[in-house]
């Protein structure tokens, strides 16, 4: 092809000679392409990642298979791409930092993706931590965040406008300094559990709630509405990753930021953390259920590519394998919390167990 | 016979063809290269387009409309039993088309054997373990309609492929023949020729449209499912954007308004910075500057435009917007509230696009005849008036263009919004507040965690797409006043 | 001009020697050098920048080209290797062998402070996988003494550079205060040195408690073949597009909407790009995922509208005149095109191409729906055309990844991933530099 394309290239149709030429490479290599695809491919969560990363090196520096691709894009977009269809051109396993819903199964089940294998591969903490050389910022309540950064607040016994300027404001033993936090965006995951466990939690202990509802507010709406927090700045959103609340937070010595546990434990030398309703966040702390703001992390195996793509199966098992996601293993070692049901999660591995069919 | 053997055979009979018609060419002229219409190797190359073109279209046509003929034939096939409840017609064409693929690999692997795969009555049992065997993907066992259905399937894809390979071949023989016997020494060959390949310059041209057509087929059906479960007046004319997590359901506000508000604001912002910089700097490396200082100040601006729009989206957050902060913060003039705001990242995605304004109008500003600039400096003019009165003036389409672009690349562009200008959506004058862009908002509802089939992660689409037409309105719009400035001239 | 013409009606003037300065001239000499100087203090602004963002790129990822380095003699017995062979996580096995190596070397020497086996795994980045692979290409080395340089961890690379210090330290399971005194003993031992991080260089990704194995070596070679790919196919079809445009195309509504089309193009988001890709090339076209193939088609749409419209400005600017005298001596309108034109406008299709190909190498975006944006480790491909298939991961994308990473050790290498990406940018400008010197000229 070379000679003929030589020839050719001394001619005006030059042009035309380089695109059938790369019409040409594009069809020589998309016929290689019918070669199988001999990786597990992942994609989803970005929470998951971390720890799917530490699966996936392990999985290909310990065995024969090739290392797995783990792409990330978030829980959505994997899940999406796994709900796709059945094929060597789909992934075969999807992280998320949430169960996947059921309108979701319908549209996998819709596509032909009917067997999907759920596993639970253990527990993420969220801490609050602020600057190392910032003010003391050690103990929260659920009810200070929320008076912090929610949008309508108990002031003086009756239902106001956030207009709190500072912590001490509303909690003597806070500091007196400039309200400034950095939420996850309502893009993350971690934002519902935000939700639910911290200002859910402190919108009712705060009487805010009751309030409301006293107001003429069903409990659903009252229960949105606690959700809100205020837009006047004092609260930021971060769409980012947990490196860009470090390096807001490095910027605004007052700045409490939301990370997750293992992300925290990997900057102590950066980042003070905060007790929840008085309890230190820890791996131990977590798995008993003594801190508050955690939630589960899964990966979700398609059944049709087990025994398909190789090494799928066994990259499942090596991920939940005691040595990997049990208590002493890397995964812990990193700052997942271990799942203390990791055995059934075993078990249903290596039966096959998937969703909906008595598990 | 596999398409790229196909491609290589079609290739092998114009190159032969464009040798044999450039000899008989020059049979035909006696040798005298002064009797020909054209130079001789236009003759060859009419030899070899005519074969190798009307070739490779029918191949791109055959390979497109085999698959929806033999799909319509076989679906056809499936009876109506074999579509089990709670399933579709489509559903099971594709296990059919996985079957029918697999048994292609099974057999190209020689795990399973031509007879096998074509045997109407196969044991299943059997076939589906040679398949899996194979490393093929199958789903559940295979029923005897789909393996059916599977197996007419891939004979009548074979059967078109052969039919496909034979009337290819033969029609590039025909092409080559054919233009071969018209090859004489009046034969206008150079007309044909430049007449064929000025269409595949308009195929190459035409791209740009299959581009905009796959884009819009991408994001189409995603964006109608979101518009089913979200209000399209809400969505076009709503003033508050608040997603929620997806968990709590129904209460997400989602108006695009400051969105695009947030877009145009920090777009003008960027071009405020990077038009006058990159004009002038252009202006001064073409005019003025030695060739040597041109030689590095230019490339040197132009590694701006290939620094990682991660640097920049850091160097917003922990640089930029602190030092805005200081003077326009609390402890100055009291402005700005944080350091993430329209103005950092305005700021900074303008020194991104200088490279854009810069290089484009620099090339362009060179490119203006020599004999203007001298005609004004004989009239008196000095360098400075040369410039803006005759060198500008005959630039501007050009600079226009340079400019469109560089906005564009200011619309598209997500990591320095992100970091520099914040994740909230707000309508609000004050160029010190912390905005966001639609891009930045695709972005962030696409990669989220939301449940997939919500509104929150189907807006991006919509979002998407309503971008989309909104610029390509303001394009049409673009090409009309250019259209109308022009005529007056001409 | 017109200003010129209209001073010197004005009678008066004429009486003042031309050679002396009036008022009105210093004007315009004032004017002329304002003029000057605005276009100075331009592109001294865009270096100014450049410098600012070189000197933060520059002094943030230098210190990735050095690594910590723990070096010790250590003898694997076949028995050994069995054993470690036979259990799950075998490098983990490896990695325990060669703790209790060196803590009996330590013992041997007799160093002054206290060792213990956990505290010696502190200081060790993750190494088993490195001993485990050296072993399994090369089994005759088994019962030999080797010397191996394997990572330290990423706190203890952190102390030697500056980043982690007495002061700042807090206990952790990661690094307790008082394992620097061990660190600083081993120092002086020669155990732990300093050394230059080839594996950086060369190497391909690592988990993310593994910041001393990550290296950016496969994604480069992923970026390569996608850069191939781009040129080879944006390069001619974005030429060939632009020449029809500007020198062929009617007046027509087909015509105007290939222009209106490209123009959108180039405003559309870089992530849709990515979801058409996704639509395309994997779902339609059932092209592999995560391969540089895909990518370099994703790519290619999205620079296509940067060079053409470049190429269509620098076409534009060729003066009429060029193409009226090859079509005076009898050239056809293709010939005086591409014999005339095309090569007087190569400069200015160079920078289109090079700033759309900068854009290309520096993009994230597109990559994150087609699989190569996360974590691709499988090294380098087996061969040129593998190269194009076979999942890998790109520069750009490398370098956002670590950069999200929680070990400060992976920030530092995202800035070092930075500079070899300026590396090949710089290159590229290069190349471009010289061939724009060859054709460049002014009329």
């Amino acid at each position: 092809m070379g000679m003929i394309a030589k020839i050719f290239l001394k001619e005006t149709e030059m042009s035309f000679v380089k695109l059938s030429a790369s019409a040409l490479a594009i069809a020589a290599v998309s016929a290689t392409t019918a070669a199988a695809r001999d990786n597990v491919q992942v994609a989803g969560s970005s929470t998951v990642l971390p720890y799917a990363s530490i699966v996936a090196e392990l999985f290909g520096e310990n065995t024969d298979f090739p290392t797995p691709v783990v792409e990330s894009g978030g829980s959505s977009a994997g899940l999406k791409r796994f709900c796709e269809g059945v094929g060597e051109n789909t992934i075969d396993v999807a992280n998320a930092s949430r169960a996947i819903r059921e309108k979701e199964v319908k549209a996998c089940a819709e596509n032909g993706v009917t067997d999907i294998m759920e596993v639970r591969i253990g527990y993420d903490g969220i801490v609050f931590a602020s600057q190392q050389s910032g003010p003391e910022f050690t103990a929260f309540q659920p009810a200070d965040i929320y008076n912090a950064i929610g949008a309508k607040v108990m002031k003086d016994g009756a239902l106001a406008d956030n207009s709190y300027n500072s912590w001490a404001e509303f909690n003597g033993e806070l500091p007196d300094v400039e309200i400034a936090m950095f939420i996850p965006g309502t893009k993350h995951g971690t934002r519902e559990v935000f939700e639910d466990k911290v200002l859910l939690a402190g919108c009712e202990s705060t009487g805010a709630m009751e309030a409301m509802i006293a107001g003429g507010m069903s409990e659903d709406d009252a229960e949105d509405a606690c959700l809100d927090v205020r837009t006047d700045g004092k609260s930021v959103d971060i769409d980012g990753d947990y490196t860009e609340t470090l390096a807001r937070i490095d910027t605004n010595k007052n700045g409490i930021g939301v990370f997750g546990l293992a992300f925290y434990e990997n900057n102590t030398d950066k980042l003070k953390v905060a007790t929840m309703g008085g309890v230190a966040p820890s791996t131990e702390t977590i798995a008993s259920g003594e801190y508050p703001v955690s939630r589960p992390l899964f990966f979700y195996v398609k059944k049709a590519h087990i025994g398909v793509i190789p090494g799928l199966k066994e990259y499942a098992q090596f991920f939940t394998a005691d040595e990997i996601a049990g208590g002493s293993g890397p995964l812990a070692n990193y700052g997942l919390v271990a799942d203390p049901e990791l055995k059934e999660t075993q078990d249903e591995i290596a039966n096959e167990v998937t969703l909906g069919s008595g598990s | 016979m596999p398409v790229l053997w196909l491609i290589l055979i079609v290739i092998a009979i114009s190159a032969v063809g464009f040798v044999s018609g450039r000899s008989r060419a020059m049979q035909s002229a006696g040798g005298e290269i002064r009797n020909l219409h054209s130079l001789p190797n236009f003759y060859g190359a009419n030899v070899a387009l005519k074969a190798a073109i009307p070739a490779f279209g029918l191949l791109v046509l055959w390979l497109l409309a085999q698959p929806l003929f033999v799909n319509s034939q076989v679906s056809g096939m499936i009876p109506d039993t074999a579509i089990k409840d709670g399933s579709s017609r489509s559903l099971v064409m594709a296990e059919v088309r996985r079957t029918a693929a697999g048994l292609d690999a099974a057999v190209a692997q020689g795990q399973m054997t031509e007879q096998v795969a074509r045997n109407a009555n196969a044991d299943i049992a059997e076939i589906t373990q040679g398949l899996k065997d194979a490393g093929q993907v199958v789903t559940s066992e295979i029923t005897q309609p789909i393996l059916n259905a599977a197996q007419s399937y891939r004979s009548m894809n074979a059967k078109g492929h052969w039919v496909m390979s034979i009337v290819l071949v033969l029609l590039a023989l025909a092409g080559a023949v054919v233009s071969w016997r018209q090859t004489r020494s009046d034969y206008r060959a150079r007309n044909v020729v430049e007449k064929g390949v000025s269409v595949l310059l308009l195929a190459a041209a035409s791209i740009a449209v299959l581009t905009t057509v796959g884009i819009v087929l991408s994001l189409v059906f995603n964006t109608w499912e979101f518009f089913k479960l979200y209000p399209a007046s809400e969505f076009f004319f709503g003033l508050t954007w608040s997603p929620s997590f997806s968990g709590r359901g129904g209460s997400s506000a989602l108006g695009i308004l400051p969105l695009l508000w947030g877009t145009f604001y920090i777009s003008l912002v960027a071009l405020l910075v990077a038009v006058p910089i990159g004009l002038f700097a252009a202006i001064y490396l073409s005019e003025y500057a030695s060739p040597r200082v041109r030689a590095v100040a230019k490339p040197l601006l132009e590694i701006l435009a290939g620094i990682p729009t991660i640097v920049y989206g850091l160097f917003a957050l922990l640089t930029v917007g602190p030092l805005l902060l200081s003077v326009f913060g609390d402890d100055g003039l009291g402005w700005m509230k944080a350091g993430t705001a329209v103005m950092t990242a305005g700021l900074v995605m303008g020194v991104m696009l200088i490279p854009f304004v810069s290089s484009l109008s620099d090339d362009i500003i060179n490119a203006v005849p020599q004999a203007m600039r001298d005609g004004s400096y004989g009239l008196g003019a000095t360098q400075s008036e040369t410039i803006r009165q005759v060198v500008l003036p005959a630039a501007l389409p050009g600079i226009v263009g340079a400019i469109l672009l560089a906005a564009s690349r200011a619309i598209g562009e997500t990591m320095i919004v992100v970091l520099g200008a914040g994740a909230a959506a707000r309508l609000s004058l004050n160029p010190f507040e912390a905005m966001t862009t639609v891009t930045a908002k695709i972005v962030s509802q696409l990669t989220g965690d939301a449940d997939f089939a919500s509104p929150e992660a189907l807006v991006a689409f919509a979002l998407g797409m309503t971008l989309f037409i909104l610029t390509l309105g303001l394009n049409v719009f673009a090409l009309y006043i250019v259209r109308k400035y022009r005529e007056q001239y001409e | 001009m017109t200003d010129a013409s209209m001073q010197n009606a004005e009678p008066g003037r004429h009486s003042v020697s031309l050679m002396a300065t009036d008022e009105h001239t210093r004007k315009r000499a004032r004017a002329e050098k304002r003029f000057r100087a605005y276009g100075i203090v331009a592109i001294a602004t865009g270096l100014f920048f450049l410098v600012v963002l070189f000197t933060s790129i520059l002094k943030e990822g230098i210190p990735a080209f050095t690594r910590t380095v723990v070096s010790v003699d250590f003898t694997l017995t076949e028995q050994q290797r069995e054993e470690s062979e036979g259990v799950l996580l075998k490098t983990k096995a490896y990695s325990d062998l060669f703790i209790t190596a060196l803590k009996s070397k330590l013992d041997e020497r007799g160093l002054n402070t206290e060792v213990d086996e956990v505290a010696i795994e502190r200081l060790l980045g993750k190494v088993g996988g490195t001993i485990r692979t050296f072993y399994t290409q090369n089994p005759d080395k088994i019962g030999e003494q080797i010397e191996f340089d394997l990572a330290a961890s990423s706190r203890v690379d952190g102390y030697f550079k500056g980043r982690v210090s007495r002061d700042t330290i807090q206990d952790s399971r990661f690094l307790q205060k008082s394992d620097l005194e061990l660190v600083d003993a081993l120092e002086e031992a020669g155990i732990i040195k300093q050394a230059f991080n080839w594996p950086f260089i060369t190497g391909a990704d690592s988990g993310v408690d593994n910041p001393g194995g990550a290296g950016i070596g496969a994604s480069v070679i992923g970026s390569f073949f996608m850069m191939l790919v781009v040129l080879g196919l944006s390069l001619p079809i974005g030429v060939a597009a632009s020449i029809y445009l500007e020198e062929f195309a009617p007046r027509n509504r087909f015509t105007d909407l290939i222009e209106v089309n490209i123009s959108n193009l180039a405003a559309v988001p870089s992530i849709v790009f990515g979801i058409l890709g996704l639509a395309v090339f994997i779902q339609f076209m059932h092209l592999p995922q995560s391969a540089p193939l895909v990518g370099g088609l994703v790519l290619t749409l999205m620079t296509l509208p940067t060079i053409i419209i470049s190429t269509r400005a620098s076409l534009k600017a060729v003066p009429p005149s060029i193409r009226d005298a090859a079509l005076g001596v009898g050239a056809s309108k293709m010939q005086a095109v591409f014999h005339h034109v095309l090569p007087l406008a190569a400069p200015g299709i160079l920078t289109g191409t090079i700033i759309g190909l900068a854009q290309a190498l520096g993009e994230t975006a597109p990559l994150l729906l087609i699989g190569m944006v996360g974590f691709v480790a499988r090294g380098y491909p087996d061969g040129f055309l593998a190269g194009f298939t076979e999942p890998n991961s790109a520069m750009p994308a490398q370098i956002y990844t670590w950069a999200a990473r929680a070990d400060a050790g992976f920030y530092e290498k995202a800035w070092g991933g930075i500079i070899i990406l300026l590396m090949f940018l710089l290159t590229m400008n290069i190349i471009a530099i010289i061939l724009r010197r060859r054709f460049e000229r002014r009329w």
